[in-house]
């Protein structure tokens, strides 16, 4: 049953889903700008009658002035009238377009750092610039070419057969072919488009990360195969574009073909009607100079509906492709913290935490947190061998990672969803890598904005030296990973930015990582002083001299 | 404006050939759709003159309509091998310029390595250089091809109508193109700039916003960023709104030009039909019909020279093709010596130390620089300064582990084999130095996933992982930042001697706060200068 229900989801075709997401609601958009679209694409007959009017009145004999004026100014006003249409019809649609990517970006931007999923920052920062904006050609494209050709070419095939049947029946038997043509292109234009889609996420995803690793790779020897790899992505990208564009091109090739054809043969049976070699296809009267002209400007007309569709039908080809992204994007798994992430009223009540009978629920993964109970004024320590939870321990008691079973109590309360804010406003904590943001460290050692002055906590965690060696003081901007200063000085700055933030419980993680013994002795007494002074502290670490500084132990299993 | 003429001829001269061909085609399109056209109308009226006078038989119809079939099948083929020959073109020349700046980056020093932002040079990378693939295929090809077709076409029409037709049609069009082009290149300039950048911000910030979320979530400000980046969005859409809005200004305009160029031939060539005869007084109106084709689709190209300006200015200027490496190639069995007022030893193949000192003191300043990643004095590898030996050679034989390296998101093969191929045992084997095969195991074996920057791993984990990577070339001097940081006691025991025994003539330099009493090293120097970095 659950099964099957889960099949129709999965079934749910890509045009459905796209129907649903991003045509609905701008459907009224749309439309308005299709009656525009298909009023403009009505003046041209117009033009055209006026322009045949003219000539045939040349070769009648009677050139005069008047009527040569008169047809010039009903060009001149048809094409400005038209021109008119199309530039608010274009207002219509931009405006359609804009809402759609306004409204998925705000979306992805609301939601992918709160609850993260397997895929990697570049490939959803990608998503949400480089391929939501290909929602527009569709949107902007598609469904007015859609509504003229749904009205176009019929009135115009109405007027060829009033004037000649056999014009009439050679538009008819032309203009068919067209969507019936495109309706195979397009499937093999859709698959084309999915794999480049995909293709240009994995090459972001490829390059952020092997960006982020230049040094290592150079230091491995590996540039230049790094260089080939890369190249060979690229060669890939363009490969699978070349694939979408050579489609694209034929296929557009192939309907030119057809309506240059229509429109060769309708001048071809024209020109012989007016010499009067042939002498069948019109009604009763034959077919007059002005009659034959006025054919052969609509005839291109005829076909270009139909023309700009198909070109369209390879946007919308792009747009599902996006559409099904953004789907799954939307089903897939999600580590979601707990509460908003929102600036709060620290939780009221007196310190306290206690962890009983947690277990984390990581993807695919339970993790079981040891019990433990923390109070203000020391050190706790959880230790335990590499890899078996002493990160997600300290993740769970800040609210990052979900609980599958157990309880976190916090200040006579529970941590839920309520009242996570209100308790990361008591806590700080220093993580085990380092990562800086693109933001002057005296920003970054601020994370509250409270404005107040940073170097009592830099002098707390030892690191008044670090800032007044780096060549910008405090507005110096960091590597992502702390290029500018060493592992330990890295390490001291988390710290000291820790400090800074307040509240009642440091979390620190492998805070004497990195750090030579003499460094990492002065960070435990600091620990300590932060402990002393009413402050509680947990620290993740198997390092032997902070385990016996610690008031209490707990073990990680596994 | 110099840096965009650089790139169109860096762009071009990727492929000259195809470009040559491909810009020739274009004009060949657009001269045989204004032919087209003119040609038709012209074949219909003089028809219908002749079949007025009953001269039907006399009039030649074949070569007309000959002429009909063929501009309509050749415009097609020009059309479908000019926009093949162009893109395929463009896009090799992209992606040659996507290496480059890959390479150029790579060779940086590392301190300059380490500032590297990668959102930056990623969107450097991606947006930028996507970008310029309009400075071809929409700016430089559409008006040349434009211009040259205008001219033709005004030639023809002077020699078969007669000049008063041809002027009109260039009175109108040539300089009303003219200042609407230049109008909406102006008016754009700074939007399409802005736009761009908007959009490159986003993509930076949301970047930072997911690979920062727990520093963001533990401060409270992530609703905070979230609406900082809506904001910018907002402002990048507002940009994107102006641009739309002047450029369908004006295509606007540029319609109405094509219609008033259209009525002025009609009224032009209506004062002729005395002298040429109705049929050639027709051309000039299809003629000015067809040559819409050489004008709307400026306005696309011309719109965006602000961001493809912003974009030539980010990617900065190319150097061209590095000259090869002509440094002399690093002897087997280096070995090293480095003798500074602060540190003085030797190392020879076999031989382990072990570099002391505090927090600061230049442990890693001094590791880099024998890795000829930083300048340095003092230091020789077989007689030489690191950075006077080839590239390839040095990489070859000196590998180093730095202090924080980082790994990558794929697999744990993809990981280990960023240095080379490898096959399945030798993995298996670096994995058991660094004692993490049960870990590995565990996972899932080698093909095992890490998430992004190698997430997944525990701090120690990803350290030996990044130490099993560095093993595996089997260097004869080997570098190491801290290998044991993170690991228990027993465990960093442990996988230094069983570094020893996989490497067993290598020169081992280590730098480390802690267990440098190991067996392994044959010695302990220290560095107690601090301020040398």
């Amino acid at each position: 049953m659950v099964n099957d229900m889960r099949k129709a989801a999965g079934m749910r075709s890509p045009r459905a889903m796209a129907r649903d997401r991003i045509i609905a609601p701008v459907d009224g958009l749309l439309r308005r700008a299709g009656m525009l679209s298909v009023a403009a694409g009505l003046v041209w007959p117009v033009q055209a009658a006026a322009i045949a009017w003219a000539v045939a009145g040349w070769v009648g004999g009677d050139a005069d002035a008047a009527r040569t004026l008169t047809a010039a100014g009903i060009i001149a006003a048809g094409g400005i009238l038209r021109a008119a249409l199309d530039h608010r019809a274009g207002a219509l649609l931009f405006r359609a377009a804009d809402a759609t990517v306004a409204r998925e970006r705000r979306a992805l931007i609301g939601r992918e750092a709160r609850a993260v999923t397997g895929a990697g920052s570049a490939a959803i920062a990608s998503l949400a610039v480089q391929k939501l904006p290909l929602l527009q050609p569709w949107i902007t494209r598609y469904h007015v070419a859609m509504t003229r050709v749904s009205v176009l070419p019929p009135v115009l095939l109405v007027l060829a057969f009033c004037l000649s049947w056999v014009v009439g029946l050679t538009l008819l038997v032309a203009g068919p072919l067209i969507p019936l043509f495109m309706a195979l292109v397009g499937m093999a234009a859709e698959q084309a488009s999915r794999r480049q889609m995909s293709e240009i996420g994995t090459m972001n995803e490829m390059l952020m990360d092997q960006l982020a690793a230049l040094s290592d790779i150079r230091l491995l020897g590996a540039t230049e195969r790094a260089a080939t790899g890369f190249a060979d992505r690229a060669e890939g990208l363009r490969q699978r574009t070349m694939a979408v564009l050579r489609i694209a091109f034929l296929s557009s090739t192939v309907l030119e073909l057809f309506s240059a054809l229509g429109v060769a043969m309708v001048a071809v049976f024209v020109g012989f009607t007016l010499l009067g070699e042939i002498g069948f296809g019109s009604w009763g009267t034959p077919l007059t100079l002005a009659e034959g002209l006025f054919l052969l400007l609509i005839a291109p007309e005829f076909f270009q509906p139909l023309r700009d569709l198909s070109a369209a039908w390879h946007d919308r080809a792009a747009g599902f492709a996006v559409v099904e992204e953004l789907e799954a994007l939307d089903a897939a798994e999600r580590v979601s913290m707990i509460g908003d992430g929102r600036d709060a009223v620290p939780l009221p009540g007196a310190f306290a935490l206690r962890l009983s009978g947690a277990v984390a629920a990581l993807p695919g993964r339970r993790v079981r947190l040891p019990d433990l109970e923390v109070a203000v004024g020391g050190i706790v320590a959880v230790t335990g061998p590499s890899g078996a939870g002493k990160s997600t321990t300290l993740a769970a008691i800040a609210g990052l990672v979900p609980l599958d079973a157990g309880r976190i109590a916090v200040c006579g309360t529970d941590l839920t969803p309520d009242t996570a804010d209100a308790w990361r406003a008591r806590l700080a904590f220093v993580p085990q890598r380092p990562h800086f943001p693109d933001l002057p460290l005296r920003a970054w050692l601020d994370p509250r904005g409270t404005g107040a002055d940073p170097w009592p906590a830099l002098r707390m965690a030892d690191a008044c030296r670090i800032v007044e060696r780096l060549p910008a003081g405090l507005d110096t901007r960091l590597g992502e990973s702390g290029g500018g200063v060493s592992g330990g000085e890295a390490r001291r700055l988390m710290l000291a930015r820790a400090v800074m933030a307040g509240g009642d419980l440091i979390l620190a993680d492998e805070p004497t990582a990195d750090l030579d013994g003499a460094t990492a002795a002065r960070i435990i007494a600091s620990l300590r002083r932060i402990a002393q002074a009413g402050r509680a502290v947990v620290v993740a670490t198997h390092d032997p001299a902070l385990i016996a500084a610690a008031d209490a132990r707990a073990r990680v299993s596994g | 404006m110099t840096r965009m003429l650089r790139l169109v001829r860096l762009l071009i001269g990727a492929a000259p050939g195809a470009m040559m061909r491909g810009a020739a085609l274009s004009v060949i399109v657009l001269l045989m759709g204004a032919a087209l056209l003119g040609l038709s109308g012209w074949f219909i009226t003089a028809t219908g003159v002749a079949g007025l006078a009953g001269i039907g038989i006399a009039f030649d119809v074949f070569r007309p309509s000959a002429g009909v079939r063929f501009l309509a099948l050749g415009r097609t083929a020009a059309r479908y091998g000019e926009r093949l020959l162009t893109h395929d073109a463009i896009l090799h020349a992209l992606a040659a310029l996507r290496v480059a700046i890959l390479r150029r980056h790579a060779g940086l020093d590392a301190r300059a390595l380490a500032r590297l932002r990668g959102e930056t040079i990623l969107t450097r990378m991606i947006a930028d250089v996507d970008a310029l693939d309009g400075l071809i295929l929409r700016l430089v090809l559409p008006v040349a091809a434009g211009l040259v077709t205008q001219l033709a076409a005004l030639a023809a029409l002077w020699w078969l109508v007669g000049p008063s037709v041809a002027l009109t049609v260039a009175a109108v069009l040539l300089p009303g193109a003219v200042i609407v082009l230049t109008w909406l290149a102006r008016r754009t300039l700074r939007p399409a700039d802005m736009a761009e950048r908007g959009a490159q911000a986003l993509r930076r910030g949301m970047i930072d916003m997911i690979r920062d979320r727990e520093a963001l979530i533990l401060a409270g400000r992530l609703p905070a960023r979230e609406t900082a980046l809506t904001e910018i969005d907002d402002a990048a859409r507002r940009d994107a709104a102006t641009l739309d809005r002047v450029e369908r200004r004006a295509g606007l305009v540029m319609s109405a030009l094509v219609a008033l160029a259209v009525a002025g031939a009609l009224v032009a060539g209506g004062a002729l039909v005395e002298n040429v005869g109705p049929a050639r007084a027709a051309i000039g109106l299809f003629v000015a019909l067809a040559l819409a084709e050489t004008l709307l689709p400026l306005r696309r190209g011309l719109a965006e020279i602000g961001r493809l300006a912003g974009a030539a200015r980010r990617i900065g200027p190319d150097r061209g093709r590095p000259a090869p490496d002509a440094r002399p190639e690093l002897p087997d069995r280096p070995d090293l010596a480095v003798s500074r007022p602060d540190i003085a030893f030797t190392l020879g193949p076999g031989q382990a130390l072990a570099l002391t000192g505090p927090s600061g003191a230049g442990k890693s300043t001094l590791l880099l620089a024998v890795a000829a990643m930083l300048p340095g004095d003092g230091i020789r590898i077989a007689g030489r300064p690191p950075c006077e030996w080839n590239e390839a050679s040095l990489r070859a034989r000196v590998v180093m582990l730095p202090q924080r390296s980082a790994l990558i998101g794929g697999t744990i093969r993809e990981n280990l084999t960023l240095a080379g191929d490898f096959d399945d045992d030798a993995l298996w084997a670096v994995l058991d130095v660094v004692a993490l095969t049960p870990a590995i195991r565990e996972r899932g074996g080698l093909d095992a996933r890490l998430a992004e920057g190698g997430a997944g791993l525990s701090g120690g984990q990803a350290k030996r992982l990044a130490l099993a990577r560095s093993l595996l070339p089997r260097p004869q001097i080997l570098l190491l930042d801290e290998p044991t940081e993170g690991l228990d006691p027993d465990t960093a025991d442990a996988v230094l001697s069983n570094i020893r025994a996989f490497l067993p003539d290598a020169a081992i330099l280590t730098a480390m706060h802690r267990g440098q009493d190991h067996p392994v090293f044959d010695a302990c120097v220290a560095l107690s200068q601090p301020g040398s970095r």
